[in-house]
């Protein structure tokens, strides 16, 4: 009897901890099929009138969303914008980085491990350090205002070279050594039994790189001028000042690709092993 | 031997794309900022620039408010995931199905919850109707030092989870038996996390505290979307300060600010790495 009210009372906390991990994002998700109206005068406060907490729509409506996908051209515009950002950075920075992780991890060649020693400094550099050197190149390069301003120094950080790293140390070397007798190219030991071995790895990899990119902010507004060219993550704040009727569904619906991709790799990027 | 060539040339060739990437955008501008951090209008001025930045108020309260954000937020998002994790391990059944739910935090995009914070925390929000319910006196958390506050508590909802899910991998690859012998030679709960799981932890520490470290140089996209360019003094961070320097293109004052922290994060670094190294021996 003692041990079922404990076990009770151990999922009461679990069920606590669970509500106020979730509650914002139920909470944008509960709003976002109410109407613009409802959402409005919800929110609408004042010093004699306070926002109530309003999580059950009076009236189920995909108002919302029918007006970001079909009368909010320019919603859509920086959802594509953030597209165009963050893929080919993914891209860029999964296969630059498993090569190179390769290389310093399985490899032999004078000064890997000097050459290593200044990824891992970079990887700490936050970005108000890298900015400015960054900044100094692309204004060099004519790439100011320009996406190619926002995708280069990011697909190139250091971290996934240091992530995949991290992986790949636990591969025995004399599994690559054995396959080496056999006549293995290099080449193809990577593909055939290194990143097999470290998909895990690799899907925490794209998993991460596309939710940090896809939250660009500081690079936005520094280096992109042209407010045409902003992806949703900076976008998206405007919006909730002048549009705040269909605020919650354009943020739900910013949401998708980061999930879609979290679902379709969770069980590899959970069981990851570092 | 011959082969031992072919291997080097190879490993240089695959590291050969991503050293081209950071000798470009990192490190050669970073040297490129070392001749503006010298310099003044083409003039060695030796440390000068140093000097005037040290003078600069605006760039002590950014450091301040810097400071104070991480080692209040850092710990906060260390200890509290570890908590979770150690009661998630003492669950019998599976609770992986609740560490994907504690995930959610991360994989939302920021922008899309930002308007969520802002009507639960505005002045006339959800969190002061609550409050005043109670007779509490109303908070204003979008000015004054509660601004701190606010943003710690979002940097800590959105990093517990990741957290969580590396301390409950590294307290699975523990071997139970450990924990179980100590309990049956009379050692109680307490004794059992202070003595034998949390030393057996401490690489996952050392790699949850990296990862949160990193992280917490990324609250400048919070604060922008929550409060704008620019914000209470109270969450003015060094971000803040670079932008400002940014929109004026002082090349000097934005070179001498990169080529100092950078400097004292690397000592930082350092530090960190070393104790890491005593404490693994």
């Amino acid at each position: 009897m003692k041990k079922r009210i404990v076990i009770i009372i151990k999922y009461a906390v679990l069920a606590i901890i669970a509500i106020l991990f979730l509650l914002p994002i139920i909470y944008m998700l509960a709003n976002s099929v109410m109407t613009s109206s409802e959402i409005i005068k919800a929110y609408t406060n004042s010093p004699e009138h306070y926002a109530n907490f309003h999580v059950i729509p009076d009236q189920f409506s995909l108002e919302q969303y029918y007006q970001a996908f079909l009368r909010r051209p320019q919603f859509l515009k920086m959802f594509w914008n953030s597209l165009l950002i963050t893929i080919p950075i993914v891209v860029i920075q999964g296969l630059v980085s498993v090569f190179a992780a390769f290389a310093f991890t399985k490899l032999h060649f004078p000064f890997r491990d000097a050459l290593f020693f200044i990824f891992i400094i970079l990887l700490i550099m936050p970005s108000w350090v890298t900015m400015v050197p960054n900044y100094m190149m692309i204004q060099r390069l004519g790439l100011l205002d320009t996406i190619w301003a926002l995708i280069l120094p990011s697909a190139f950080t250091a971290f996934g070279v240091c992530l995949l790293r991290q992986f790949m140390r636990y591969i025995p070397d004399e599994t690559i050594e054995a396959a080496r007798l056999d006549g293995a190219s290099t080449l193809r030991i990577l593909f055939k039994i290194v990143l097999p071995q470290v998909k895990g790895g690799f899907a925490a990899l794209m998993i991460l790189t596309f939710i940090d990119n896809w939250n660009m902010v500081e690079q936005v507004i520094i280096y992109i001028t042209d407010e045409e060219k902003y992806p949703l993550s900076v976008a998206l704040s405007s919006y909730a000042a002048n549009d705040p009727g269909v605020i919650f569904a354009c943020g739900a619906i910013f949401m998708i690709p980061p999930l879609l991709l979290y679902l379709f790799h969770s069980k590899e990027f959970k069981n990851a092993k570092y | 031997m011959k082969m031992k060539t072919k291997q080097a040339w190879t490993g240089f060739l695959f590291a050969l794309p991503a050293l081209i990437g950071i000798l470009i955008f990192y490190l050669i501008p970073y040297f490129i900022s070392l001749y503006y951090g010298f310099t003044l209008q083409d003039q060695f001025v030796g440390f000068a620039n140093f000097a005037a930045l040290i003078k600069s108020n605006t760039f002590w309260l950014s450091m301040k408010n810097t400071a104070i954000f991480s080692l209040i937020a850092i710990p906060l998002a260390v200890v509290i995931p570890l908590l979770i994790a150690l009661f998630l391990s003492t669950f019998d059944k599976h609770t992986s199905f609740f560490s994907s739910l504690f995930l959610s935090p991360l994989i939302v995009p920021i922008a899309s919850v930002v308007y969520v914070w802002q009507i639960f925390f505005t002045d006339y929000g959800v969190v002061n109707n609550l409050l005043q319910k109670l007779g509490i006196e109303p908070v204003t958390f979008f000015k004054g030092p509660w601004s701190m506050a606010l943003i710690i508590i979002i940097f800590v909802w959105k990093n517990c989870a990741y957290n969580i899910i590396l301390f409950s991998a590294g307290l699975r690859k523990m071997p139970r038996d450990v924990s179980d012998f100590a309990r049956l030679d009379g050692a109680n709960r307490a004794q059992v996390i202070t003595k034998i799981v949390l030393p057996l932890l401490r690489p996952t520490t050392f790699f949850v505290i990296l990862l949160t470290v990193i992280s917490s140089f990324k609250i400048y996209r919070e604060v922008y979307l929550l409060y704008g360019m620019y914000p209470d003094e109270h969450v003015y961070m060094i971000q803040h300060f670079m932008n400002n320097n940014f929109n004026n293109l002082n090349y000097p004052r934005l070179s001498t600010a990169s080529i100092l922290l950078s400097v004292f994060i690397i000592a930082a670094m350092l530090v960190f790495f070393m104790i890491e190294r005593r404490s693994n021996k």
